[in-house]
């Protein structure tokens, strides 16, 4: 280098009393920059910026470049970059444009200040007080659907005076900072306001710790930035109810309130009062539903007295998102309206009353299973909150330590009820002191199943994780977990085949079930490949020339669940015909007790796969009728369609799809477009072996749908959700009618139905109508009914 | 300077932090990543400064009666940015106070 070194050499040593003020660099916990300024005299060189912690602390010295790195900038070529050779120009999009009004949100315009002029001081109206109040309430109900804190309560000036300068104590978090002139205390109605807004953030500070607390969270459903803004996550919760209680004396003893004004204000109180104790983390299990009911009932009341309010627009500003720690452009603060807040309120108190209802079910993991899948299928869809509250619940300890693991109470029951496989006794055998001789073949077992339940353990939580998520996270999520399944089901066969070693020996097979440990993962992961695929077609996944492609997987899958089911039955009766004759009625009793659990299922798993064949053919017919709309795809192909449509269940259980992929039988006229003549007869024909079979189908799933219920919601093991599971069985028969008027509609358009000259249908009388999904004009979601309607 | 000199002598900045005031009397520490022949310069782990405007200055002072009130910096945390080279009014390097860095300034 030719130029001499710029030993520029700005001295950065701070005044004696600043030092006193830096702050250590936390990940953003840059208490005022750690910087200090007399009075307007700016001296920015000697400013100190972020010190890391280090002892003993020196200052570091900073040196002017400016003109030296300008001179070096303009030697530069267009387009050469100086750059780290690990920073990309992707990460390089991601970067925030300086003095870009529209992505620096600490841009300025002119003449414009960072400070807002509203007055936290101010006296309020009582009827600003109930309208501040409310709006924070939207607010706050606007980030628990997803947005983020800095559009929402951040938005308000009171809360940001609360926060920010950092309160070191409770006390000092006030809507002013220091003291006021005289030590005089803020009007009394500024001291309701905010204790009701302490109370708020250490609600979202509860709120925001829920959901983390939870192994499996995504931001896509909720958003628990703080911006470096600390929740009074210290100070605990009978503090924020004693400020509380104060506000409500206070608001008692206030003598110039209007009546109605003051219950309105003391009903607001209240109801953040029961909201902060619900959502206190330590809440104890047995407790959990006495929290709810209260503040369901102050609802209402908030609900009628909303009109008292009004609002003080000038108390939020997006201008405070200047000063949160924030790596995102500017957004505008979210309007919720207070009718739609209070619905998503009213909803999240309910879906956590019922997340409650957990607490009191039997220690059954089968029963803990439908009550997940009811929980799922609550519509609308649970909040982020609601579902954290419940897979607290689900995953907290005295749930899931029970003296018997769950996997293996859910083998017992769906396989080896009284087994001597899963005997107790098995596990208090010892091994023999000399380690050459052989174990005794019940410890053997002991051994074996312990192995299989340790390898499970990780799959089961997987899958009642998924459970938790929302609809369409459960969906992807499920094709995740059912790859984990397929590894799980080869482990088993190995398991397998040193179990049926160890009961040949003992002389034992017929009162075990062939591999067993296979069957049970295989039953397990054939339910999951069915409820993607329901999933599927509940949220309008597949378009209506997919449909009976899809119905017919599904149909396949099902069928393959009603023969594992049909096994494990027809084993079940041999035992229970085997301790008869043995004179054991205990055991015989045990067994017929699950024997109901997998009559029951069987009926529903017969219900399904009929009603999806009949589906399937319904739809088959519509496509060669040419009444369903048939997408242009010049890139698509029917093999690549497929592929898609069985990735999630590659590698897990692809062999199975002959049939979906079996042209003949998806096509059984040739070409959907061409169809043979011998279409147009069949159609023609009401009685033709083509239409029978669709309505021998209905009318079998609707008598299997109807045994289903008539066995009732408890030999299901949905005791705890029988109202939801009432109302989905019901949505199954529905559809099956559904499905039959549909068939007699569609046979009396196609009478007249001829083909032309160029081999296309004519003359359809009628039109089909797909019900699209959640605009509740499906019986049930996961069956897509087409309504046939006259031309 | 020529080319060469050039790009040695802005290599050395990148990963060390520098401290860019620009046009509208923000200053942003960062991390060098990156710069060219406009200037533009980005930086990661960026953190603001601002100074307090002036009424609060003036109410510091009046409220104090001192003259030389402190008054705290408004800083808060942004991340990656980019500061185009119109808007680059100073830049300043900022030594490791942990050891020498090698830097020729």
């Amino acid at each position: 280098m030719a130029d001499e070194p710029l030993r520029q050499h700005h001295d950065a040593a701070p005044q004696p009393d600043q030092d006193t003020v830096l702050s250590y660099d936390g990940a953003g916990s840059s208490k005022d920059g750690g910087s200090r300024h007399a009075g307007n005299a700016h001296a920015p060189g000697s400013l100190p910026l972020r010190q890391a912690m280090q002892q003993p602390r020196s200052e570091p010295k900073v040196y002017d470049v400016t003109e030296k790195f300008t001179r070096a900038c303009k030697a530069l070529e267009v387009g050469q970059l100086v750059k780290d050779e690990y920073f990309t120009l992707f990460e390089s999009i991601g970067a925030i444009e300086v003095m870009d009004p529209k992505m620096d949100s600490g841009f300025l315009q002119p003449g414009e200040t960072l400070e807002d002029e509203y007055d936290t001081l101010a006296p309020l109206l009582p009827e600003e007080v109930i309208g501040i109040m409310d709006q924070l309430l939207s607010h706050e109900m606007a980030w628990h659907t997803g947005y983020p804190l800095s559009q929402t309560l951040f938005t308000s000036v009171y809360i940001d005076k609360l926060l920010w300068p950092e309160p070191k104590t409770l006390e000092q978090a006030q809507f002013y900072r220091g003291e006021l002139p005289g030590k005089s205390r803020p009007a009394p109605l500024l001291e309701v306001l905010r204790a009701y807004c302490i109370a708020l953030v250490k609600c979202c500070d509860f709120v925001i710790a829920k959901v983390t607390g939870r192994d499996y969270y995504e931001e896509e459903d909720f958003c628990t930035h703080t911006y470096n803004r600390v929740l009074f996550f210290q100070t605990p919760m009978d503090v924020f109810l004693r400020e509380l209680d104060a506000a409500v004396e206070l608001m008692e003893e206030e003598g110039e309130i209007d009546d109605s004004f003051r219950k309105a204000i003391i009903t607001r109180l209240g109801f953040r009062k029961d909201f902060l104790t619900a959502l206190d983390l330590d809440c104890s299990l047995e407790h959990l539903d006495r929290y709810w009911s209260p503040i369901l009932s102050s609802l209402p009341s908030i609900n009628v007295t909303q009109q008292l309010g009004k609002g003080v627009p000038g108390s939020f500003s997006t201008k405070i998102q200047r000063r949160l720690a924030s790596t995102v452009p500017p957004r505008p603060i979210v309007e919720l309206e207070f009718k739609d807040a209070f619905a998503k309120l009213q909803q999240l108190c309910h879906d956590c009353e019922e997340a409650t209802r957990f607490t009191s079910l039997p220690p059954d993991p089968l029963e803990y299973e439908s009550f997940l899948w009811a929980f799922a299928s609550r519509s609308p869809t649970p909040l982020a909150y609601s579902r954290s509250y419940l897979s607290t619940i689900l995953f907290h300890p005295d749930t899931l330590n029970t003296t018997t693991s769950l996997p293996l109470l859910d083998l017992k029951t769906v396989l080896l009820p009284c087994s001597p496989i899963l005997d107790p006794t098995n596990w208090t055998l010892s091994p023999p002191l000399n380690p050459s001789l052989p174990k005794p073949p019940r410890l053997q077992i002991a051994y074996v199943i312990d192995e299989f339940i340790e390898r499970v353990g990780q799959s089961y939580l997987d899958y009642w994780t998924a459970l938790g998520q929302n609809r369409c996270r459960l969906r992807r999520m499920l094709t995740h977990v059912i790859i984990g399944w397929s590894q799980l089901q080869a482990d088993a066969r190995l398991l397998d085949s040193d179990l049926e070693d160890i009961t040949r020996d003992m002389g034992i097979q017929d009162q075990v079930i062939g591999s067993p440990l296979g069957t049970w993962v295989y039953q397990k992961k054939l339910f999951m490949a069915e409820k993607i695929v329901l999933l599927g077609f509940e949220q309008d996944i597949y378009l209506p020339d997919e449909l009976a492609s899809m119905y017919a997987l599904l149909s396949e899958l099902a069928t393959r669940r009603r023969d594992v089911l049909a096994d494990i039955s027809a084993h079940f009766a041999s035992r229970i015909a085997l301790h008869e004759a043995a004179g054991e009625t205990a055991v015989v009793e045990e067994i017929r007790q699950d024997a109901m659990y997998i009559a029951s299922q069987l009926h529903e798993v017969e219900g399904i796969a009929a009603l999806a064949h009949a589906l399937s053919r319904f739809y088959i017919v519509l496509l060669y009728l040419n009444l369903l709309p048939h997408p242009n795809r010049p890139y698509g192909s029917e093999q690549l369609r497929f592929e898609l449509r069985m990735k999630p269940f590659q590698p897990a259980i692809s062999e199975l799809f002959k049939r979906y992929r079996d042209e003949n039988d998806m096509q059984p006229y040739g070409a959907y477009t061409a169809p043979s003549p011998a279409f147009v007869e069949d159609v023609r024909n009401g009685t033709s072996a083509l239409w029978r079979d669709i309505e021998r189908s209905v009318a079998r799933a609707k008598d299997a749908f109807a045994k289903f219920k008539k066995r009732g919601a408890g030999s299901a093991r949905a005791g705890g959700v029988e109202k939801n599971w009432g109302k989905a069985v019901q949505g199954a028969l529905a559809s099956c009618v559904a499905l039959g008027v549909a068939v007699v509609g569609l046979k009396a358009g196609v009478g007249g139905v001829r083909v032309d000259g160029e081999g296309r249908v004519k003359d359809v009388g009628v039109k089909v109508e797909i019900p699209v999904a959640e605009t509740g004009r499906r019986y049930k979601e996961e069956w897509v009914v087409g309504k046939v309607v006259k031309r | 300077m020529d080319n060469e000199q050039a790009n040695f002598y802005l290599s050395q900045f990148i990963g060390k932090n520098l401290r860019i005031h620009t046009s509208d009397d923000r200053v942003f520490g960062g991390q060098m990543k990156c710069t060219d022949k406009d200037r533009n310069i980005i930086l990661a782990l960026t953190y603001e400064y601002r100074a307090p405007p002036a009424q609060v200055i003036r109410k510091a002072v009046e409220a104090s009666g001192n003259p030389a009130a402190q008054v705290p910096w408004n800083s808060r945390y942004v991340g990656l940015v980019v500061v185009p080279g119109a808007h680059v009014k100073k830049i300043e390097f900022e030594e490791s106070a942990l050891g020498r860095s090698r830097v020729v300034v």
